[in-house]
């Protein structure tokens, strides 16, 4: 047999608000939707939740709603069925990229796109087993005081790794969050902070119920770097929508995962409205990457490749995106 | 010998399994690997990694392809598991499991029962896969001793698609 | 000595499947952590966290005391090394007063389930005293660097200096000397089945039984006897089927002694099954390498001179050592024809864990910077890949100057078939930008001539049975742990008799049936199991045929069998069935067992220099391949779009096992060049998980084209040599000259990972913006 797990229940709630009722009665649980990423982490010891609370079972949450002002999507909405979904695959094609580059199949038929949004911060010195963090003397996002990464610094660096988020952002995806005290909505951007730590703004008791996005969004596409064509987190992952109106640019947006704490939509790029792409823009789009990503020492390969390989990314797309708009 | 201790949190499962209904008492923390190959001896579902790696324990749940290593087998109440020791019926070896053997789409063996499984899942899906369906359906799933040329091979006899060379 | 396959077509020419594959699809296949372990305690280790350290306080008394825990055993339960080869055996099971890596085994329990003996391993006390640690072969090889081990100084397991040949002059005479300096990355077998060990020992009759995951059952019987101090007699070693080796499983492991010591204190059964992350740390991989080759070439490609120094970290405790670093440099030779070379290799030690033998063992890493340094010299000197291997080639039979033999070549034919299938004088120089093309060759012993522990036995014994039943029983001691061994002695011996392949079944390594055999290693079964399954099955035949021949009042000579019967002439007018024949030959002396032995003789079995035993072999594989690979100048990463591989196996056996053979072979020659890698951070495995360890997936996992080339070798079973190692080696090279070709950049690093290649590619952008601003200076 396996290591066993420590003990826990299991909670199935059949509706949000039990969930919510549940989480706040017991301080020690834990929400769980896929359990791709909560139970790898809790096979090797990081977390160990007394309770935790099951959200496959509520209905409300695994519907994609569409109307006029768009689609809405429920948190509990499975990868697999993401990327199996016609509108998603007509109409936000980042979106239909990103859920195809997500680790390998059997975890895309488990995992949700609410736990992709909130799956935790990743890192070299995290994510391995309970011998082999004490033997490290454990690490600032869990039960240490240093982050070996950048151990003069005060915060953690574990990178956000998932790979719906920048494609969602670039789609302007807003997030519907559910707690105690009812819904409230925020632009999906406001969702993270840069703490590795704590890279989600949710309170106890709150979870994602829904991504909404735009009904008619501007061409768009995701990709990622890794070493491997499946089973691998993005060492940078780019997603880009551009619009332009006949050569020049109208809107773009380009968001990264894979590089910092959190995902994140580029700044500055409104800067590009009205202009031309041609390869003094693209050299632009590329230093502003460069300059805005933060990766570390947080994976195998190197933070620089993860800087360098993610502006190429941004000029690849966003060249790509606009060519096809030509054609 | 069971993953859970004396004062486990147990719970009644009832779930079918590979086309018989049972009810085992299992730990809420109990995974569904530990439940297949402690409790109900299918020891075809193998373990190769410390979770969610390797794909090795794929089986069906309601004919879906997912690795049970990181599955809690309290979720499974009331659905279908299969797994390898399923797949063959009154002895004789369902396509895949013959195409496997006689493409040699095995040679160790013990990534086999999860690649088939994961095949099992994208043949009843898709009866006509194309190379890189098969390639994308099987790539949760690691292989060390083939280079996967012959499993790409046999999925593809499986199916019908690939002509005695 | 050889005999010649049945001539008749009696088995498709593509091969069979495995005789054990119906098991294996259907998941009926027992693995070890599937035995019956219903009543088995659950057995677990207690890991070093310091890389080096001294062990001051060990404390096992409140884990002892814990209810549920039957077993506590430490380095004090077993005062006895352990090891490969019997002159460096320098390492105990568990710790005694010193670890040297992170994740050595000091202590270890037997408790009721995994949760106790968990908790158990949490109340051990350790206190250590840390000692300097080294992580590199630089480091442990300063000047005042601590000894890992006292007698070893400069922490060098063993340095080989070999020269033959006038290198000096060869050198001289070369129109062109060309030298590089190549380093490879550690990497690990990652077989798909974590180790595992299920031990029982009876205290009343004082007998061990043993199943586990080696590749080599008697090793791990010598070893239990050793370390546990008992009578070899009383050990049984059965081996259940076992999920990949690759070299993983050939040495003794830890754990497996470890769960024995643990069975016999708690006098009962233990089953001991090691997390993915364990069974990393256990290792005995490919060593992290630094190469510096020399070669001197004539302007036609002839090759005059070689100069190669090795240096391999090889972790923490000898292992393999010495036998690796021997093979790198034996293995320079063999391949071509080099009038001249000179070696120096030095294993060294490091607070790592420790390496050893890993498919291709000792040649992989030689073989590619060779392979490199060719295809530059050549593009030095406007010669064709191709044309510089050909100005190389040997001329069957020969020796070569470290008296390697070779009987049988067949590498120009290798040569020729995947020049033509790649298409290669249509194609190269004109793919589009980002496309190239490489080529290399390689080759690999078929078992090493003299065996490790020598005993002037046999090299192989296979026994081969017959009963009342007719049926045919083949034991063997070797060990098929996936690569399709037992087939092989079943078309073996069903071909030598001519016997249908269902009439014959093989048992396989169990120390209480089957006879000794020194196991899977070295490609060693085929080419000595095979021969003396042959010779064995030929004994029974002559028995048959003497039966038969009785029956039918004929001589010997005029009986022939036609399918399963056995006649004379055409058989029309007197024939017996093979169930009669059996029944008579049975009449005189009861059921019969046969005894087939194959050994090398002494010529084959190496030079008289020092270490000369390694790389002897009575056969070598040749493969030459073709890799065609897309460099992404954006990202950096690298796609194989195809490989074309042709492998001299001298006679395919069964072509469909050859086939899959050299197809994982080539696949995980791949996985080296591309991605694979082990690191460490501070001696912790940054890589210990197969998310970490990055072996390819399906997704990009390249269509590999096989060709099979048939050389004969005189001596090997109907002709046949080894088929699993030899096409790996040729990978890696062949995909580092198709980088080059791609985008104009060598890479002297394994493997070529997207950020060594985008490293690579700024570089060169800065340099050539540095160039043109020198220019425009001037």
């Amino acid at each position: 047999m396996t290591s066993p797990l420590s003990e826990f229940h299991l909670a199935q709630p059949r509706t949000v608000k039990e969930a919510i009722a549940a989480r706040l009665e017991h301080p020690g649980s834990r929400f769980v939707a896929g359990g791709t990423d909560l139970l790898v982490n809790m096979r090797r010891g990081i977390s160990g939740p007394d309770l935790l609370i099951d959200l496959s079972g509520i209905d409300e949450l695994t519907e994609i709603k569409t109307n006029g002002r768009g689609v809405t999507i429920g948190s509990g909405v499975t990868i697999a069925t993401l990327a199996r979904n016609t509108l998603v695959a007509a109409r936000y094609c980042a979106l239909l990229q990103a859920a195809e580059a997500i680790a390998g199949p059997g975890h895309r038929i488990m995992g949700t796109v609410g736990g992709n949004l909130c799956l935790d911060t990743r890192c070299i010195y995290y994510n391995q087993s309970e011998w082999w963090r004490r033997a490290n003397a454990y690490c600032l996002k869990s039960r240490g005081d240093i982050c070996h990464v950048a151990p003069q610094g005060q915060r953690c660096h574990a990178a956000y790794a998932g790979d719906l988020a920048p494609a969602l952002l670039v789609l302007g995806a807003e997030v519907d969050i559910a707690g105690a005290q009812g819904h409230r909505r925020i632009p999906l951007g406001e969702l993270y902070v840069e703490d590795g730590r704590a890279h989600l703004v949710l309170a106890d008791g709150e979870l994602i119920a829904a991504v909404h996005l735009p009904s008619d969004p501007p061409p768009s596409a995701y990709a990622k770097v890794r070493v491997r064509r499946a089973v691998d987190f993005p060492l940078a992952g780019v997603a880009v929508a551009l619009a332009a109106s006949l050569a020049n640019v109208s809107s773009l947006r380009i968001a990264l995962t894979g590089t910092n704490s959190r995902p994140f939509l580029l700044a500055g790029t409104e800067l590009f409205i009205g202009r031309p792409i041609d390869e003094k823009l693209l050299q632009e789009i590329d230093r502003l990457v460069q300059k805005q990503v933060q990766p570390k020492r947080t994976t195998i390969v190197s933070a620089n490749y993860r800087r360098a390989a993610a502006a190429a990314l941004a000029r690849r797309m966003t060249a790509k995106l606009f060519a096809e708009r030509m054609a | 010998m069971h993953a859970s201790g004396p004062q486990s949190k147990g719970r009644l499962l009832k779930l079918k399994l590979n086309g018989r209904w049972r009810e085992d008492v299992v730990a809420e923390s109990e995974l569904l690997v530990d439940y297949l190959r402690e409790v109900a001896r299918l020891t075809g579902v193998k373990i190769g990694c410390d979770g969610g790696e390797c794909g090795a324990c794929t089986v069906l749940i309601d004919g879906e392809a997912v690795p049970s290593c990181i599955t809690l087998a309290a979720r499974c109440e009331g659905r279908h598991i299969e797994t390898i020791e399923g797949l063959a019926t009154q002895g004789r070896l369902s396509r895949l499991q013959r195409a496997f053997h006689e493409k040699l789409g095995t040679q160790c063996g013990f990534c086999t029962p999860g690649m088939i499984m994961a095949a099992e899942a994208l043949l009843r899906r898709n009866p006509t896969p194309t190379n890189s369906e098969i390639r994308a359906a099987l790539s949760g799933n690691l292989c060390r001793c083939t280079g996967y040329v012959k499993i790409v091979e046999a999925v593809e006899a499986a199916a019908g698609q690939l002509h005695d060379r | 000595m050889t005999a010649d396959p049945a001539t008749d077509d009696r088995l498709p020419r593509r091969g069979v499947p495995l005789i054990d594959g119906v098991e294996k699809v259907t998941g009926r296949a027992r693995y070890t952590a599937d035995l019956d372990h219903a009543d088995a305690l659950v057995g677990r280790i207690l890991r070093s966290p310091v890389s080096h350290g001294e062990i001051v306080r060990l404390g096992v008394s409140k884990a002892r005391a814990l209810e549920g825990v039957f077993a506590v055993v430490t380095g004090d339960d077993c005062p006895y090394t352990y090891g490969v080869l019997p002159v460096a055996m320098n390492e105990y099971p568990m710790a005694r007063e010193r670890v040297r890596y992170r994740g050595e085994p000091i202590a270890a329990v037997a408790a009721v389930d995994a949760e106790t003996a968990e908790r158990a391993i949490h109340l051990i006390e350790l206190e250590m005293r840390r000692l300097p640690a080294y992580y590199t072969s630089a480091e442990a090889r300063a000047p005042g660097a601590t000894l890992l081990h006292d007698d070893k100084p400069g922490n060098i397991e063993r340095e080989v200096h070999h020269e033959f040949g006038n290198w000096q002059q060869g050198f001289a005479t070369a129109d062109l000397v060309r030298e590089e300096k190549i380093s490879c990355a550690e990497v690990n077998h990652a077989q798909i089945e974590p180790h595992a060990c299920l031990a029982d020992y009876d205290p009343t009759t004082e007998r061990l039984t043993v199943q586990s995951v080696s590749q080599v059952g008697y090793y791990l019987h010598l070893m239990l006897a050793r370390c546990l101090e008992m009578d070899a007699s009383r050990i049984r070693i059965v081996k259940p089927s076992i999920g990949g080796g690759f070299g993983a499983r050939v040495e003794v492991l830890n754990f497996e002694i470890i769960t024995a010591l643990l069975a016999r204190s708690a006098a009962g059964k233990v089953l001991m099954r090691l997390s993915r992350e364990e069974t990393f740390l256990t290792h005995r991989a490919r060593p992290q390498t630094d190469i510096t080759l020399r070669l001197a070439m004539r302007r036609d490609g002839r090759i005059t001179a070689c100069t190669c120094e090795v240096v391999q970290r090889g972790g923490a405790y000898a292992g393999y050592g010495i036998v690796t670093i021997l093979y790198a440099g034996a293995l320079l030779q063999g391949l071509y024809d080099i009038p001249a070379v000179k070696y120096d290799g030095y294993r060294v030690y490091a607070n790592l864990p420790p390496c050893g033998a890993m498919r291709g063992h000792g040649s992989v890493d030689t073989r590619h910077v060779f392979e490199c340094l060719l295809d530059r010299m050549a593009r030095d000197l406007g010669l064709d890949p191709f044309a510089v291997r050909r100005a190389n080639l040997l001329h069957a039979p020969t020796r070569t100057m470290n008296d390697l033999i070779v009987n049988s070549y067949g590498l120009p034919e290798c040569l020729d078939r995947v020049e033509c299938a790649s298409r290669w004088h249509d194609r190269i120089g004109k793919l589009p930008d980002g496309k190239g093309l490489g080529m290399a060759c390689s080759h690999y012993v078929s078992g090493a001539a003299k065996p490790i522990h020598w005993t002037g036995e046999p090299h192989a014994v296979v026994n081969v049975r017959l009963d009342f039943d007719g049926g045919i029983t083949a034991l063997t001691g070797a060990a098929d742990i996936g690569q399709g061994s037992s087939t092989m002695v079943a078309i073996t011996v069903s071909e030598t008799l001519g016997v249908a392949l269902n009439r014959v079944r093989v048992i396989a390594a169990d120390s209480a049936v089957t006879p000794k055999d020194n196991g899977a290693y070295s490609s060693r079964i085929t080419f000595m199991v095979g021969n003396a399954a042959i010779d064995a099955a030929k004994k029974l035949k002559a028995i048959l045929v003497d039966a038969a021949a009785r029956k039918l009042e004929a001589r010997p000579d005029d009986i022939k069998m036609v399918g399963e019967n056995f006649c004379i002439g055409s058989g029309e007018q007197a024939s017996l069935s093979f169930a009669e024949v059996a029944s008579a030959a049975l009449v005189d002396r009861g059921a019969i067992t046969v005894s087939g032995t194959f050994t090398c003789p002494p010529d084959a079995q190496g030079g008289r220099h020092k270490g000369g035993a390694v790389g002897s072999t009575m056969g070598f594989s040749y493969a030459a391949q073709v890799v065609e690979v897309s460099v992404d100048d954006a990202t950096g990463t690298v796609t194989v779009d195809k490989v074309w591989a042709a492998l001299d196996c001298g006679h395919a056996i069964n072509p469909l096992a050859v086939e899959g053979q050299i197809q994982g072979s080539v696949w995980m020659g791949m996985g080296q060049a591309l991605c694979e890698e082990t690191r460490y951070i501070d001696g912790l495995p940054a890589h210990a998980s197969l998310l970490e360890y990055r072996m390819p997936t399906i997704a990009e996992s390249p269509p590999i084209e096989v060709h099979i080339v048939e050389s004969h070798d005189p001596y090997g079973p109907f002709g046949a040599k080894e088929t699993s190692e030899g096409a790996l080696a040729s990978f890696p090279p062949a995909l580092v000259n198709a980088i080059a070709n791609a985008i104009g950049i060598d890479f002297n690093e394994l493997p070529v990972t997207p950020d060594r290649v985008m490293e690579a590619l700024i570089q060169r952008r800065r340099q050539a913006r540095l160039a043109s601003a020198l220019k425009a200076a001037t």
